[in-house]
This record gives C-alpha cells, sequence and structure tokens, in this order.
C-alpha cells in the first residue's frame, strides 16, 4: 500500500469509519482504533486480507456487507491500489455486486481521496429514494365522521380487548423472583438466612417465576381501503390501550403517526375527535415505507417480548420488495408478527396482491379481522 | 497473506475443517486484538465447529455454554454446593472454633461449583476457547450480564471476592439470528458470517469427512443439496445434513443417485413433513436435470 506513515493510515481509518457511518454502517470510535491496531497486524500488500479483515472489526452485521464492499472499493481503490482496483474481491462477488455503477465512481477512483471526500456526499443515495406511483397517493385531508357504531357492540369489543390484555399481562416467565409464601424453595436464600440461626433451617424462602412483560406494538392502516372498518379497530386498540400500560400504537396511511398519546386516558368519542386532526386519513397507502419508518424512527420500542399487529388490507401502493424488507427487518427483532386483514373474511378474497404476496413469508398470523369472532379468535394467538 | 493467517489456516486444515481466508482472518484478528468473536449463519454451516476446531488446534480446552431463554448468571458463572456446606456446618458444630472462621470456611473455593464462564477465566494453566453457543436464545437479561463479563474478564464473588482471568479466554458466540442481539453486544466482538458453502467447497467438505466415498456419488448428492437449497424449503438442509446423507448413502452402497435411492434416503437432510412432499414433487421428477453440472 502506498500509505506508509501510520500517522495517515490513521487519519485514512478515521475518514473511512466516518464515511461508513455516513452510509448507515455504525462504526464507533472505539471500532476505529481496533480498525488502525488491526492495520499494523495484517499484510496490507494483500488486498484480499486487509478488505476481510476491516470487515470483520468495523461492521456487525450481515446486512451491512454490502454497503462497506461498495466503499471499501472506492475509497482503498483510491488510495493507490490503482493497479488491483478492478479485480474484484475473491469470494465476495456476490456482495459486492453492484446494482448500477455510478458516473463518478471511476472519477473517485482515479482522483483519490481528496477528491472522494469533497464529493461522496454529494453522491446521489438510492437506497433513500421511494418510487411513489401516481395513482391513489394523494393525501386527502376530509373530515371523517368515525361515530357510527352501536353502544352494545363497542362494549363487547373493549371487554374482549381487556381479557386479551389480562392474559398478556399474566404469563410467567422463565426467570425467578423471590417471594414470601410460595410453592418453590428458594435453596439459595434459604440457606442464606440459615447461617443466621447457625446453619439451622428456621425458615424457608420462596420464589415464583416472575409475569412475563410482553408489549404490544399496534400499526393501524387508516387509509381510504380500510375506511369500513377503521372505526371498529381504532376501538379495540382504543380499549387496548387504555387496559395495559405497555401498548403502543401508531397509524399510518401514506405516512406514520404515533397516537399513543392521544388514546390513553379518554373516552372512546375524545379520542377519535382528536384522531380527526390527523392529516392524510383516508388517502392511499404506502405500508413499506411506513413500517421502515416506524423501524428507524422506534427501534427500542420493538424486541423479543413484543408482539407486533398489523392492521391492514395490504393495498399497498409502494414497492413490494420494501415492504418484504421492512417486514423481514421487524420479523427478526419482534417476538411475534401479526398481520390482520378485515377482507381476509371474504371467500372470494386470496391474498394476492403484490404488496400482501411478499408479506406473507415473513408473518408468524395472516388471520382475518372483521367481525367480533375473529377477535376472539385473536385471543389464543397473543401469546409469546 | 500474513504468515500467521497462513498459519491458522493450516491448522483447521490438519482438523479437517475446510475453511476460507474469511474464517482464517477472523480468527487470526480476535485472538491478536484480544476480542470475542461473534459467528452469524443459517443453522448448520459449521459455526460451532469453528470454536472445537480451534481448541483442538491450539491443543487447549474446550469451555461451552450453551445459551436458553432464562439462562442466568448461577447456571453460567457459578454457585454454591448447598447440600455440601449444609454438612459441612453439621459437622463443624461439635468442633469449638471461631463462627467467622467457620463461616469463611464453608464460603471457600472447595465449595464454589464452577459455571462454564468462571471456568473460562481461571482456567490455570493457558487460555481455553470459551465458546457461548447461540447466544441469540438468552435473554437481553443475560445478554447484559455477558457484557459486562466479557469487557472485563473479571468476576465478583461477594464471599471471595474478584476473580480476574489469568489467562483471557479466546471467546467464539455463535447466533442463528433467531432474535436481533444488542448494538452494545456486536460492537464489542469481531463479525464472521458463515453463508452456506459454494459447491466446491462442499464437495470438498464431503470429501474430507467422509472418506469412503466415491468421487461420482459425493460430486452427484452435493449437486441435489446445493439446488434444494433453492427449493424455498421451510428448513433448508445445512452442512450437517449433507454429511449424514453422504454416510448413510455410504453405508448403503450406493454408487450413485437414482430417484429411488433419493426418495428412500432424503430424509437423511429434510427433516420436515412439509419438506420432504415439497422435494418429492418438485425435485425427485428432475433429479437429473439438478445433478448436472450446469444446472
Amino acid at each position: 500500500m502506498n500509505v506508509p506513515s501510520s500517522e495517515s493510515r490513521l487519519t485514512n481509518t478515521v475518514l473511512f469509519c466516518r464515511a461508513l457511518r455516513e452510509r448507515g454502517v455504525a462504526a464507533t470510535p472505539a471500532e476505529a482504533v481496533d480498525a488502525a491496531r488491526t492495520l499494523n497486524l495484517i499484510d496490507l500488500d494483500d488486498r484480499q486480507e486487509t478488505f476481510l479483515s476491516l470487515r470483520s472489526v468495523l461492521t456487525s452485521r450481515v446486512e451491512d456487507f454490502e454497503n462497506f464492499a461498495e466503499l471499501f472499493e472506492e475509497f482503498w481503490c483510491g488510495l493507490g491500489h490503482r493497479a488491483e482496483q478492478r479485480k474484484n474481491v475473491a469470494g465476495e462477488s456476490r456482495l459486492t455486486r453492484r446494482r448500477e455503477v455510478r458516473p463518478s465512481s471511476r472519477e473517485f477512483s482515479e482522483k483519490g481521496l481528496p477528491f472522494f471526500l469533497d464529493n461522496w456526499r454529494a453522491a446521489p443515495n438510492d437506497s433513500k429514494e421511494i418510487n411513489i406511483p401516481a395513482a391513489s397517493d394523494i393525501e386527502s385531508s376530509a373530515d371523517k365522521d368515525f361515530s357510527l357504531f352501536g353502544a352494545d357492540e363497542l362494549e363487547e369489543i373493549a371487554r374482549l380487548a381487556r381479557r386479551i390484555v389480562r392474559k398478556l399481562a399474566s404469563k410467567p416467565s422463565r426467570r425467578w423472583k423471590p417471594v414470601r409464601r410460595g410453592s418453590r424453595v428458594d435453596l439459595r436464600r434459604s440457606f442464606r438466612t440459615s447461617l443466621r440461626t447457625g446453619g439451622e433451617l428456621v425458615q424457608l424462602s420462596f420464589k415464583q417465576r416472575k409475569p412475563k412483560k410482553t408489549r404490544l406494538v399496534v400499526l393501524c392502516d387508516v387509509s381510504g381501503s380500510m375506511d369500513l372498518y377503521t372505526r371498529l379497530l381504532l376501538q379495540f386498540v382504543h380499549a387496548l390501550q387504555n387496559s395495559l400500560a405497555r401498548v403502543e400504537t401508531f397509524v399510518f396511511s401514506t405516512s406514520l403517526e404515533r397516537i399513543t398519546g392521544r388514546l390513553k386516558n379518554k373516552d372512546y368519542e375524545r379520542a377519535l375527535e382528536s384522531l380527526g386532526e390527523t392529516r392524510g386519513w383516508s388517502g392511499g397507502t404506502l405500508i413499506g415505507p411506513s413500517l421502515a419508518a416506524f423501524d428507524s424512527g422506534w427501534p427500542n420500542l420493538v424486541d423479543r417480548r413484543t408482539i407486533v399487529i398489523i392492521l391492514s388490507d395490504g393495498w399497498d401502493t409502494g414497492e413490494p420488495e420494501e415492504l418484504a424488507a421492512s417486514l423481514a427487518r421487524l420479523k427478526r427483532r419482534a417476538g411475534k408478527l401479526i398481520w390482520l386483514n378485515p377482507l381476509l373474511a371474504s371467500p372470494e378474497y386470496r391474498p394476492l396482491t403484490r404488496g400482501m404476496q411478499a408479506a406473507l413469508p415473513h408473518l408468524d398470523l395472516f388471520a382475518p379481522l372483521h367481525n367480533l369472532q375473529s377477535l376472539r379468535a385473536l385471543e389464543r394467538h397473543l401469546v409469546l | 497473506m500474513r504468515e500467521e493467517v497462513r498459519q491458522i489456516r493450516e491448522l483447521l486444515e490438519q482438523q479437517a475443517y475446510v475453511t476460507d481466508a474469511a474464517v482464517a482472518t477472523s480468527l487470526y484478528l480476535a485472538m491478536a486484538l484480544g476480542k470475542p468473536l461473534l459467528i452469524e449463519g443459517p443453522a448448520g454451516v459449521g459455526k460451532t465447529e469453528i470454536a472445537k476446531v480451534l481448541a483442538f488446534a491450539l491443543d487447549t480446552q474446550l469451555i461451552r455454554l450453551q445459551c436458553y431463554e432464562g439462562l442466568d448468571a448461577t447456571t453460567a458463572l457459578y454457585e454454591w454446593n448447598y447440600p455440601r456446606q449444609m454438612l459441612q456446618i453439621k459437622l463443624q458444630e461439635s468442633t469449638p472454633g471461631d463462627a467467622a472462621e467457620k463461616e469463611a470456611s464453608i464460603f471457600s473455593e472447595a465449595f464454589l461449583l464452577k459455571r462454564p464462564l468462571l471456568q473460562a477465566i481461571t482456567d490455570p494453566n493457558r487460555s481455553p476457547v470459551l465458546l457461548i453457543d447461540e447466544v441469540d436464545r438468552s435473554d437481553e437479561e443475560f445478554e447484559a450480564f455477558l457484557l459486562e463479563v466479557l469487557s472485563e474478564f473479571q468476576v465478583t464473588i461477594p464471599e471471595i471476592g474478584s476473580i480476574a482471568a489469568a489467562h483471557r479466554p479466546h471467546v467464539v458466540l455463535t447466533s442463528n439470528r433467531s432474535r436481533e442481539l444488542s448494538d452494545a453486544l456486536r460492537r464489542r466482538c469481531l463479525y464472521l458470517w458463515i453463508d452456506y458453502p459454494s459447491f466446491d467447497k462442499e464437495l470438498q467438505i464431503v470429501r474430507t469427512k467422509v472418506p469412503g466415498i466415491s468421487e461420482p456419488l459425493s460430486s452427484e448428492l452435493t449437486r441435489v443439496i446445493q439446488a434444494s437449497r433453492s427449493l424455498s424449503l421451510s428448513k433448508v438442509p445445512g452442512v450437517a445434513e449433507t454429511l449424514d446423507w453422504a454416510a448413510s448413502l455410504v453405508a448403503l452402497n450406493a454408487a450413485h443417485l437414482d430417484r429411488e435411492v433419493v426418495s428412500e434416503t432424503m430424509g437423511c437432510f429434510l427433516k420436515d413433513e412439509a419438506d420432504l412432499r415439497k422435494f418429492e414433487t418438485e425435485a425427485v421428477a428432475r433429479l437429473d436435470e439438478m445433478m448436472s453440472p450446469g444446472s
């Protein structure tokens, strides 16, 4: 490598890490230090070894590999590996394969690092572009009247929601907690207390299973095609929200909005009133981008004790690939991913819309939700 | 290539572990930088095997901690041997002596049950290999605890005091990605992704691990396995399944694959009823096409 001094090597490493961060690969300062240490430990003339070593140190998930490979190519080529620059890194052809060659990437490699640093910010970031078809994507802010449901039915929905929540809150986890009275003896604590009485077991200590803390995240589609069902579903969500602390609610059509706070501690009518102010209701649907927005905006809401429920008919005007990718990401983190589709109840319906097709492989449960009966059926699936 | 990387590669291959530059480089760096190595990849690609082979190659002890949900510090780190302590107290009752002294004696190392993590940092002779297997199966509480141990290689037992590692273990963590690990844990580790092997690599593995296999049979079955991975099965066969199948075919004295043999033995690499049916209808009929080198 034509970078002799370790000082400039360090500078380059830091710049490289910064460029990685800008691309969404989280390389921390600690990792930059490790990367710099690594460069002293390896054979820098072996391009493949440099690539594999830095990738091992600076990335932490396979999804970062493609970004890393692209940036590595641009960056280290510019630093003097020109002779080798067109050679593909062995064994990584699948990951380094580019969707398209950027017009400026040759310039990057020819003019080297300074040019790269001056211009790479300006490089088009194709992953952030969202393809929006023209069809039904007009955000309509038309005022909608939500209140038409009979009071008896509303009460039934609320009752069901409360039952589900009770069940969610009472599942035992696999961890123990000490209790005053119980059926399982806690040997460890019993023994410790027995020392006070000279090793005589006077009083036993007990333990029991900690209750599982399950969180519910509800993502409710409020686009035009869902009009008929939105009110019923929101009633359900509203009841859930007010019986359990660990429920988070979002609505989406062409964009995503968190409504947890608005649903809390209000009666249903007032909650609806405040929701009526939300823009973009009953417009088109972009499920993929909405889920992606949820994923990036609230990354800590979903863990393995979270059940994610998507309420939507799957009439998506976005790209199915984006929807599939967002769902796959959610599925990896969530304990359970459930899609409830009001259209599924109709016997003629087949989940053939492109969006639904892309979604199906990532779901733990795909079920109808259109009446009280389907709500009851849902109850047994809401366990982890 | 750095000499050490070449050596590691040779060491692994001496243990009949077919490897590549990515594995050897990551292992070298993990040892040189003294950092844990996180290995991810689909099930059955030989993630766990790396730790075993490494321990064997370094001629050191392999300490394995299998993770599961609810795994906690007492199972992973240490526990007092209560029955023995009880017995000791009863024995001491009749002997004269200071109470504090008696207590100190029952909370000594003799009554300590060392679990894998404590074993790994108290090895008196040399650095062992600590394999933390399927860390994605443990829960967040345990992950946080693990993070603490892995950053300091030191644990505190209230009755005894701090115990620091005399020889830092080589730590290998594996994950099947059944859940997302925390960023904090990921950042502390070097990262290695192992995918299903390419045809050439898998063929080499089959020939290394199943010595009696004939050349045509080994390449035929490897082709079928490689093709079956693109059938979107619910349980994609891993390398372990390939080897099981190869060993079974050798035991049955099969010289070539044909439809009958495949139908009879496909249970070796398909572990799901629906997959078996799918394979029967979609793959067995076009077996010749699957086995041809061009596919």
